[in-house]
């Protein structure tokens, strides 16, 4: 008892001097290849759960029959925020995969990944095999903290039976065909609530948020001054503007009833989508997946997502991020080494990468995969491997505010949907204003 | 302080024939108005044990009763989630604090109450500060200290504070400790008992129903914790409570409101055990707290 | 300690030797005394001091700093402060807890006084009836708010299913922003057990002779309740007010709880995207602090708001302790 109070003093004592210094931040310099293998156990974080982390668990045996001085203990539905915190609590994982590409600006501009130049150099690993927008989102001003591991593309998901039985041929092309048919396709229960949704125009639910859709209008996150540019970027109002006809044209109020009994059955087998109570949504790769696993029976296609009236141009385009692997600061030594062959193996491997887009159903981030005859795409995924190379498709700005910048969207679309947004000329300056002001001051200002 | 028995003591009546009637009417309304609040207090009990008891289907179909009754929900939440691990680590962070609490704050409750020295006065009044400030105030070097330790990710930041004496914990047994008559102690004093003898062989055993109410207490606390596991085990599943547990249950294991209910009923259920088993205590124990203002 | 003065010389001479031993005795009991003192209150004083003392300055400190427990901190004046105006959650945060304290807590309050009230007048039954109010007290606090997010689910809720048999409207309750924070007080006024039982032994306390002197006079139920009860517990209103106040002022777990899960998030992790679901309604200033210091590690300015979160807190509770003094009745010195 008294030493252990003797213990937190001096502790405290400490801390006060140095002011709660940090540890070891700025460049890294990667050892020299070890020779010896000794046995080391790393932990490995990703944000799968159920039957996605039975996937990387293969990927990871895998990698242990090659390395088999290396254990991988892999642990799931650890998301982001849960990695950036264990960062700083001081219990990270070796090596951590993300789903959210935004983040990597701020992972490498902290210093919270390391960076792995020195070891890309000393293992030479040949950047130009991931595809160019993969090289892009890994990268912050010249910091490579992570690599590539698959990416997730958005697309439209549609019942094909549902569209049949509504007089339908094929999917919407553009932004008022998808209204019109979706407004076809919902019906009602007697008390006037939704049965079957054409499809949900609502921000927040499930994938449909303005990142996911923004490529479909053209609309530019950043000007090129550098700048927030919601408000000069006339696309967005655009955009903002079909969707609030879209969602008062069926109801609001209606809209959230039916949302809000879904709750979070987005990756559960009572995905609205997959039991046949929405027609179209708008949704990631890895959803055919999901399906396949779960049900089958279900008759569907995928499409780009319908674009912009005015834009007819752009159709075939849409939104890709990519899942990032990185090594955490506070793994060291030889867990660190064998972090970054993990690390290596699953962003290089062509036999890894393949595995997992099979099992996942996500894009490969290497050329050597994408190519590779062992990739087995079915018609329905295939559609995102051609998004994913249609020039213009885009991703969120990499910046070192993280994920700022779509937080801040979202907080004004949830007003601006519900029809408390005001003037949206206004309303999105403000945004920008806020965006601006985060990304100041995320580079050591306030706060 | 108020006794159990003195809650049923009945206001005396000065009968009079006119004012009977008047009070007839009067006991039906309020006990009318009670039926009502005891419908209400308790529908939500109600509720959440029928759902518990539902399929997933009919949890979402918005029917009130389950059919068929479907009891393998209290089975399933065991084996499609790490329920016994979460309980078993609540349970350790619940009884360590209790422990803690106890064995740090009655000496110090002693020191306030029985003890003469000089800034006794002003020790209470910091004592009262610490206690009506909010945890946020100095939550931000609290986790740079422990994170500094490499605690965080476990239940050490949760638990060891409680060792070193508990605000509301202090407050409380020295509220009760006051109540003890100094004859008891002056007859320990003369027959030569020392400072700790006499809080261990006279106040402690006189005290304890408030020790038992602050023991109660500080288990329920910890037991109900959220901000503390969230902040100190939200990355960590393997040491997560119940409580952060719960709150990430649906999206975590991707089930739905049926199980989420019965885990939500099994959460509670140790509490109440707990209460209907210690209501005299748990009661007192409320009351001392209010009884000074 | 006196000592007589009219003893013999030689005798004097004996006494203040004595005296002396006496008093070496009894500085020797005195320093024992406070040897004693200090082991009692030991385990206190070092918490007092690392896990309060120390993190209040260094709250202080930290927030004139940028710090993201990577680096180093480093000094940035009042840059966090002024952020505060420019922050888009900062006042709506202020005013989210603001209505919490205001609305929530005077209701909660009152509600309580009624329902113990009730029980006070209850001629059989009463430790049922206190039984069954206090114990939605027990329910842990996440546990209770997952239950009332799904009893006032819009759709699939029993409540608005209820509603619905009556032909009543069906609110949104924990969807509706305007209805967001009142289904949190109606969580809250459920969990109202302790203070009723506070005020429940308060009433039954309330001298019988008080009613019967009003009764004399002619005084109503209503004037009796104006002039007799409320006077004589005021002290156990202030204390029901002052509690509910701090728990007001940290006011997070509900409010983080039922904005992530009806929001359809996930609340362990706080995705920023459900964050004080729905519009912002649920983003109490804790909530936001949390969210700055502990997902963002914003931890320069997560102390900022701390450091305000404090003096808030002492304004508050001296303003409410100053005002007791004008309509808070103590019969005797408390403690």
């Amino acid at each position: 008892m008294k030493s252990r109070h003797g213990m937190l003093a001096a502790t405290t004592a400490l801390l006060l001097l140095s002011a709660c210094g940090g540890g070891s931040g700025g460049s890294v310099s990667a050892p020299p290849s070890p020779k010896s293998h000794k046995p080391v156990t790393i932990t490995l974080w990703s944000g799968f759960t159920g039957r996605e982390l039975g996937i990387i668990g293969r990927a990871v045996q895998k990698f242990h029959a090659s390395h088999s001085w290396i254990t991988v203990k892999s642990v799931g539905g650890q998301d982001d925020d849960k990695i950036v915190k264990a960062i700083r609590g001081g219990n990270a994982p070796d090596a951590a995969l993300s789903f959210s590409a935004d983040r990597l600006g701020s992972y490498c501009s902290s210093g919270a990944w390391i960076d792995l130049g020195s070891y890309i150099k000393r293992d030479k690993v040949d950047v130009n095999s991931f595809p160019k927008p993969s090289q892009g989102y890994t990268s912050y001003q010249g910091t490579r903290c992570a690599l590539p591991a698959l990416a997730d593309v958005y697309g439209l998901y549609y019942n094909t039976d549902m569209l049949k039985a509504a007089g339908f041929s094929a999917p919407p092309k553009t932004a008022s065909e998808l209204m019109r048919m979706a407004i076809k396709m919902t019906t009602y229960n007697s008390d006037g609530s939704i049965k079957v949704a054409g499809f949900v125009p609502m921000f927040g639910f499930y994938e449909m948020v303005p990142a996911h859709i923004a490529p479909s209008w053209g609309a530019k996150w950043v000007g090129a001054d550098g700048k927030s540019s919601l408000a000069s970027d006339p696309h967005w109002a655009t955009m903002l503007k079909w969707q609030k006809k879209f969602v008062d044209a069926i109801g609001y109020d209606k809209l959230k009833r039916f949302t809000a009994s879904t709750g979070s059955s987005e990756f559960s087998a009572s995905n609205l989508f997959e039991t046949g109570k929405l027609a179209m949504n708008v949704d990631g790769e890895y959803r055919t997946a999901f399906i396949n696993s779960e049900h089958p029976e279900l008759h569907y296609g995928t499409a780009p997502f319908p674009v912009d009236d005015a834009q007819p141009g752009l159709y075939g385009a849409g939104y890709v991020t990519g899942n990032l692997i990185g090594i955490p600061k506070t793994s060291t030594g030889d867990k660190r080494e064998a972090a970054w062959e993990l690390v290596k193996f699953l962003a290089t491997d062509t036999g890894a990468q393949v595995l997992l887009s099979n099992g996942l159903r996500n894009v490969p981030t290497t050329v050597g995969a994408l190519n590779s005859s062992a990739l087995t795409p079915d018609p329905q995924f295939a559609k995102f491997l051609d998004i994913y190379q249609n020039p213009g498709t885009d991703s969120t700005p990499v910046t070192a505010s993280g994920s700022a910048d779509q937080d801040l969207l979202t907080a004004y679309v949830d007003k601006w949907q519900a029809g408390s947004g005001g003037d949206i000329h206004a309303g999105l300056k403000k945004v920008d204003g806020q965006i601006d002001d985060e990304l100041a001051q995320s580079d050591g200002g306030a706060p | 302080m108020v006794t159990v028995a003195s809650l049923t003591r009945r206001t005396p009546t000065r009968a009079a024939t006119r004012q009977r009637r008047a009070r007839f009417l009067a006991a039906v309304g309020q006990h009318s108005v009670a039926i009502v609040l005891v419908i209400i207090f308790l529908a939500p009990f109600g509720f959440i044990v029928m759902t518990a008891l539902m399929s997933d289907a009919q949890a979402l179909s918005g029917s009130l009763w389950p059919h068929p009754f479907r009891w393998a929900n209290f089975h399933d939440v065991f084996t499609s989630t790490r329920l016994m691990r979460y309980a078993g680590n609540t349970m350790i962070y619940a009884l360590l604090s209790t422990a803690g609490v106890l064995i740090s704050s009655i000496p110090v409750a002693y020191a306030l109450s029985r003890l003469r020295w000089r800034g006794r006065q002003l020790a209470l009044v910091v004592v009262l500060a610490a206690m009506m400030l909010p945890t946020q105030v100095t939550v931000v070097p609290q986790y740079v200290m422990f994170a500094k330790l490499h605690w965080v990710g476990h239940l050490a930041p949760l638990i060891v504070p409680n060792f070193f004496g508990d605000a509301f914990s202090i407050f409380l047994l020295r509220q009760f400790f006051l109540t003890i008559p100094q004859d008891y102690v002056d007859a320990a004093r003369v027959d030569g008992a020392g400072e700790w003898r006499i809080l261990l062989s006279v106040v402690v055993p006189l005290a304890r129903p408030a020790i038992s109410a602050v023991a109660l207490f500080s288990f329920l606390y910890a037991w109900n914790d959220f901000f503390g596991p969230l902040l100190y085990v939200g990355e960590n599943t393997s040491n997560w409570t119940l409580s952060v547990a719960l709150a990430n249950f649906r999206s975590l294991y991707h089930v739905q409101w049926n199980l989420t209910m019965a885990a939500t009923l099994l959460f509670m259920l140790p509490v109440l055990i707990l209460f209907l088993a210690a209501q005299k205590a748990f009661i007192e124990g409320v009351t001392l707290t209010g009884v000074k203002g | 300690m006196t000592v007589a003065t009219t003893a013999p010389p030689d005798a004097a001479q004996q006494a203040a030797a004595q005296q002396a031993a006496r008093r070496r005795s009894a500085r020797r009991a005195a320093r024992r005394r406070r040897l004693t003192v200090l082991a009692f209150m030991s385990p206190w004083v070092v918490g007092f001091g690392v896990f309060f003392a120390y993190p209040l300055v260094t709250t202080a400190v930290l927030s004139f700093t940028h710090y993201d427990l990577l680096s180093s901190p480093k000094f940035i004046g009042l840059a966090n402060y002024r952020f505060m105006a420019r922050d888009p959650n900062f006042w709506p945060s202020v005013r989210n807890s603001a209505w919490m304290i205001l609305i929530a807590v005077p209701v909660t309050v009152a509600f309580a006084f009624c329902v113990a009230l009730t029980v006070s007048k209850a001629k059989r039954g009463a430790t049922a009836l206190r039984t069954v109010f206090y114990l939605p007290t027990l329910a842990p606090p996440v546990a209770a708010t997952l239950g009332f997010v799904f009893l006032l689910n819009p759709r699939t809720g029993p409540i608005n299913q209820v509603l619905a048999l009556l032909h009543l409207p069906q609110p949104l309750w924990f969807d509706d922003p305007h209805l967001a924070k009142p289904s949190l007080t109606l969580l809250g006024m459920w969990g109202v057990g302790a203070i009723m039982i506070i005020f429940l032994a308060a009433l039954l306390d309330v001298p019988v002779h008080l009613y019967e002197a009003a009764a004399l006079d002619g005084a109503n139920a209503w004037q009796r309740l104006v002039h007799v009860t409320l006077p004589t517990i005021s002290p156990v209103i202030l204390f029901a007010v002052i509690t509910g106040v701090i728990d007001g002022l940290q006011y997070f777990t509900q409010g983080y709880v039922a904005g992530t899960v009806a929001g359809g998030g996930d609340a362990g992790a706080g995705s920023g995207s459900s964050l004080g679901y729905p519009e912002g309604s649920t983003l109490f200033y804790p909530v936001w602090l949390y969210q700055q210091g502990f997902q963002y590690f914003h931890m320069g300015y997560a102390s900022a708001m701390a450091v305000v979160l404090f003096v808030i807190s002492l304004v508050v509770t001296a303003a409410l302790l100053r005002s007791a003094r004008h309509w808070v009745h103590t019969a005797s010195g408390s403690w």
